[in-house]
């Protein structure tokens, strides 16, 4: 009861398998990279982020040691906050729930500050500043 | 029942562009002294308008310029009427005193990132309250020798928000917006933790499109809010201010006055009499009143009259003055302000 034909009406469906089968494998090679980049990317600019709002509360802690009265009780206490909320920040677990609560209560304290200490610091963001760097 | 007239006192003209808020001095009005209110408008400027006693004619008094580079968006006296906010598309809100007839801007708010759309004291003066374009609500503190610091920055609203109010006694705060809410702010520890208490939205029979404006009886219980939604909506609560056990009596809905607008309702402002007024983009000025006790099952409130072609064009802004007997102020995109009086 062999067909002659059954070979080739079953040809397409094949070669469709193969195909899929093929692409799949290097999809997985090639999403890993990709994803590898998006991480490497988010990664840069949260580390980015949270070191900003580091190297300013380092320098806003140490004018305070010098002169314990340069600001209000107000101001030095949302530095406090900022400070623990970056300690608190889960940075090798990017799946922690927690991840962007505290980065929006750090991005309104630290508004909050700028506007009480008379400054205009600006965390410009890495994607915006600096578009000419390559990976 | 007695024929009520809305009585078209005076125009007031002078902006060069439309004029989208005013405030009366709560100050003025009583003890001889004569009334006063500040008007605000797409041309930078601030007008400042007081009544001459002995003709009872409003006329311009000061015009605040040179310190608002974009529209001014509202105003706000302080209680002691000695001190005016304005906020800005500038993204600024500024601090004005009067020394001596003459307005000087004395301190500049900064920290919005772009245009602040209200701006309100707390009852007592001590606290101020600002919004904007960013989604954000900001309150600050009025400290010795005009400084304000910020105390907290609040961001839960998802798009826009149109106008920031404090409660008439309590130190809570409400905000509206595009988002099609009402918020509600309370600081529930004692360290500056302001949070949203509760939200006003369509799960509790909110507005279904953007709430331009909200203002509260006089003994702080009912509040009234207009939206896009062509409706205004009535809110209560058991009781005002701090529950014994902590925490604060929640607001529901009260009722839902649908089918006298047909296009959006921007402003709404409750008379210590008891009426209320809209003032909407179809020109005219609406009044209502309190309806509960003379039928059973009928409508809450009633609509008490209508004028109709109040103004030329959209009619941004309605409030009550102070005083024994108030008149009524509008503000519209036509660039002038009417007072108005309650005649029968």
């Amino acid at each position: 009861m062999d067909d002659p034909f059954d070979s080739s009406v079953n040809l397409e469906e094949t070669h469709l398998k193969e195909g899929y089968d093929e692409g799949y494998s290097d999809g997985l090679v090639a999403g890993k990279e990709e994803g590898k980049q998006v991480g490497l990317k988010v990664g840069f600019e949260v580390g980015e982020e949270l070191g900003f709002y580091s190297g300013c509360i380092h320098i806003w802690t140490s004018a305070i040691q010098i002169d314990p009265t340069c600001f209000s009780s107000r101001a030095k206490m949302a530095i406090t906050q900022m400070q623990d909320l970056i300690h608190k920040y889960p940075l090798m677990d990017p799946e922690d729930l927690q991840v962007q609560e505290i980065m929006d209560s750090l991005r309104l304290k630290f508004k909050m500050l700028c506007s009480s200490l008379h400054v205009k610091l600006h965390y410009n963001g890495y994607p915006a500043e600096a578009n000419d760097t390559q990976f | 029942m007695e024929r009520l007239e809305l009585k078209e006192v005076q125009k007031l003209e002078g902006h060069t562009d439309r004029v989208w808020s005013l405030d009366w001095n709560p100050a003025t009005g009583h003890a001889g002294i004569p009334l006063v209110f500040a008007s605000c408008s797409g041309d930078k400027t601030v007008r400042i308008w007081e009544q001459n006693l002995s003709n009872n004619l409003f006329s311009c008094k000061a015009v605040l310029e040179e310190t608002h580079t974009r529209t001014v968006r509202s105003c706000a006296w302080s209680p002691s009427g000695k001190l005016l906010a304005t906020a800005s598309f500038d993204a600024t809100t500024a601090i004005w005193e009067n020394v001596g007839g003459d307005f000087e801007c004395v301190s500049t708010l900064e920290g919005h990132e772009n245009e602040v759309k209200s701006v309100s004291w707390n009852a007592s003066g001590t606290l101020l309250a600002t919004c904007s374009r960013d989604k954000s609500v900001w309150i600050w503190e009025v400290q010795p020798g005009n400084e304000f610091e910020c105390v907290s920055v609040l961001q839960s609203h998802t798009q826009d928000v149109k106008m920031v109010r404090w409660h008439p006694t309590e130190d809570i705060l409400f905000s509206c917006s595009y988002d099609n809410t009402i918020k509600v702010w309370a600081d529930e520890g004692d360290s500056d933790d302001w949070q949203c208490v509760q939200t006003l939205g369509e799960p509790n029979n909110g507005h279904t499109s953007t709430v331009w404006a909200l203002s509260f009886n006089t003994s702080g219980d009912k509040l009234i809010s207009c939206s896009d939604d062509l409706t205004l909506k009535v809110w209560e609560t058991d009781s005002v201010g701090m529950q014994p056990g902590g925490g604060f009596a929640p607001w529901r809905h009260r009722c839902t006055l649908t089918g006298y607008h047909e296009r959006t309702i921007f402003s709404v402002h409750w008379s210590r009499g008891g009426i209320f007024a809209s003032g909407a983009a179809d020109d005219a000025i609406r009044l209502f009143v309190d309806n509960s006790e003379s039928q059973v099952d009928g409508p809450l409130y009633k609509l008490l009259l209508k004028k109709e072609k109040a103004h030329d064009m959209d009619i941004n802004y309605v409030q009550w003055s102070p005083g024994e007997k108030p008149l009524l102020a509008s503000a519209s995109d036509d660039g002038t302000v009417k007072v108005w009086d309650l005649v029968s």
